[in-house]
């Protein structure tokens, strides 16, 4: 099978999607004969590539961070340029890959429908969306995300064998949609501990910012 | 009310769409109302690269860009409604539009907060502008888009602190929008 990726995170070949690809195409070149190749969308002046990549690909998977509440604005620009593609008969299966901080899987189910419905305009063959929240920390902390990286390396052999989504591997590497009570009480409770703000305050300190956590710079003055 | 109207209208040839935006804001201001319209096309606003600066380099201001993002930001945070206004393009509102949303993380905190029985990020500021959706329908689009989108900006609002109040199509009458702007 050959698959042409579109990575489109902003923080390109920095940021955490690019650590759940490399695991869902290692799994994807498990099986014999199949290639891809991968562009990364925050390349803003490769748009003329991507369309010509796009045009050419039989299988496509576009994977991204939320960003507020929806793909980024890099990833909106490589869509609005699909636009000439719409309806063509010789158009790729389609898949989407979207990963974020938040831990809830129902945080991303609004743009997954969006996503759907985008296949569908493009005249694609839908695949389906892989959601993986709580990304947080992945690229500090590698090791403790063993267990969804593995669950994505299964996600790309499978999908490299039978060019589907393992239905049972998408809602297990999705996590609960909604926290439940006990868990909303233990982030509830976090939060206003030092525990939970300590990823953030380190960060703030290492860059001589910590005094300036709280500041309102765009207040009108009255 | 204070209203800031973001046009993230990106096609010069599409000029009804002005037209309607700048119709609508006129009305506004015959009502008392204070209104501001960001001509998004005109502005500087790069993509948001994704570096947190504005949680942990320069908390709340942007450290990378020091560009026409910081006026989107300082009329957003002082108004009571921001209106997002947009064709629909491939089913969703522009890229234009979304790079000056994206561009105002650091309006909240980088912590975690609970709310709604959800985990976002805490306020920053101590009031947060009600948003409105105003959206173009052309050939391309159906009621489906419609609601797809304004289900998205609902969660976005959720992020930020507001309520969606409303979305109308420019179809509709200058009118209808007044309305529902008055009901906030």
């Amino acid at each position: 099978m050959k698959l042409t990726v579109f990575n489109g995170s902003p923080r390109g070949k920095g940021g955490n999607t690019k650590l759940y690809l490399d695991h869902f195409l290692r799994g994807f070149e498990a099986s014999e004969g199949n290639t891809y190749e991968l562009a990364y969308l925050n390349h803003v002046k490769n748009q003329d590539k991507f369309l010509q990549m796009f045009r050419e690909a039989e299988n496509v998977i576009i994977a991204f961070p939320l960003y507020c509440d929806a793909m980024p604005a890099m990833v909106k620009t490589f869509i609005e340029s699909l636009k000439p593609l719409c309806g063509q008969k010789d158009n790729p299966s389609i898949g989407f890959i979207v990963q974020g901080a938040f831990p809830e899987a129902h945080q991303y189910r609004y743009v997954e429908r969006y996503l759907k419905k985008l296949a569908s305009r493009l005249g694609c063959n839908y695949i389906g969306t892989i959601v993986k929240g709580q990304g947080h920390g992945a690229n500090e902390m590698p090791k403790s995300f063993n267990k969804p990286f593995t669950m994505f390396y299964k996600l790309g052999q499978i999908f490299g064998k039978t060019g589907e989504f393992d239905t049972e591997l998408l809602r297990k590497v999705a996590g609960p949609e909604k926290l439940s009570k006990l868990m909303l009480a233990i982030f509830r409770f976090l939060y206003k501990t030092k525990i939970g703000t300590k990823y953030w305050d380190d960060r703030l300190k290492a860059n001589g910012a910590y005094k300036k956590r709280f500041d309102k710079p765009y207040t009108r003055e009255v | 009310m204070r209203i800031t109207i973001l046009n993230g209208n990106p096609n010069k040839d599409n000029q009804g769409f002005n037209e309607y935006v700048e119709k609508l804001s006129e009305a506004l201001t015959s009502q008392s109302h204070s209104v501001r319209t960001l001509q998004l096309k005109d502005m500087d606003i790069r993509y948001c690269i994704g570096c947190f600066g504005c949680f942990d380099k320069t908390p709340g201001e942007c450290s990378t860009a020091a560009d026409d993002s910081r006026e989107v930001r300082r009329e957003y945070i002082n108004s009571d409604l921001v209106l997002f206004a947009s064709p629909i393009i491939m089913g969703y509102t522009s890229a234009l539009l979304k790079k000056p949303i994206e561009r105002n993380l650091g309006l909240l905190l980088p912590y975690g907060a609970i709310i709604q029985e959800e985990t976002h990020h805490p306020a920053r500021y101590d009031k947060y502008p009600q948003l409105g959706l105003l959206l173009e329908k052309n050939s391309d689009s159906d009621d489906e888009d419609v609601e797809i989108i304004s289900d998205m900006y609902m969660r976005d609002a959720i992020n930020f602190h507001a309520t969606l109040c409303f979305t109308k199509l420019t179809s509709e009458p200058i009118e209808e929008v007044i309305n529902e702007i008055n009901c906030i």
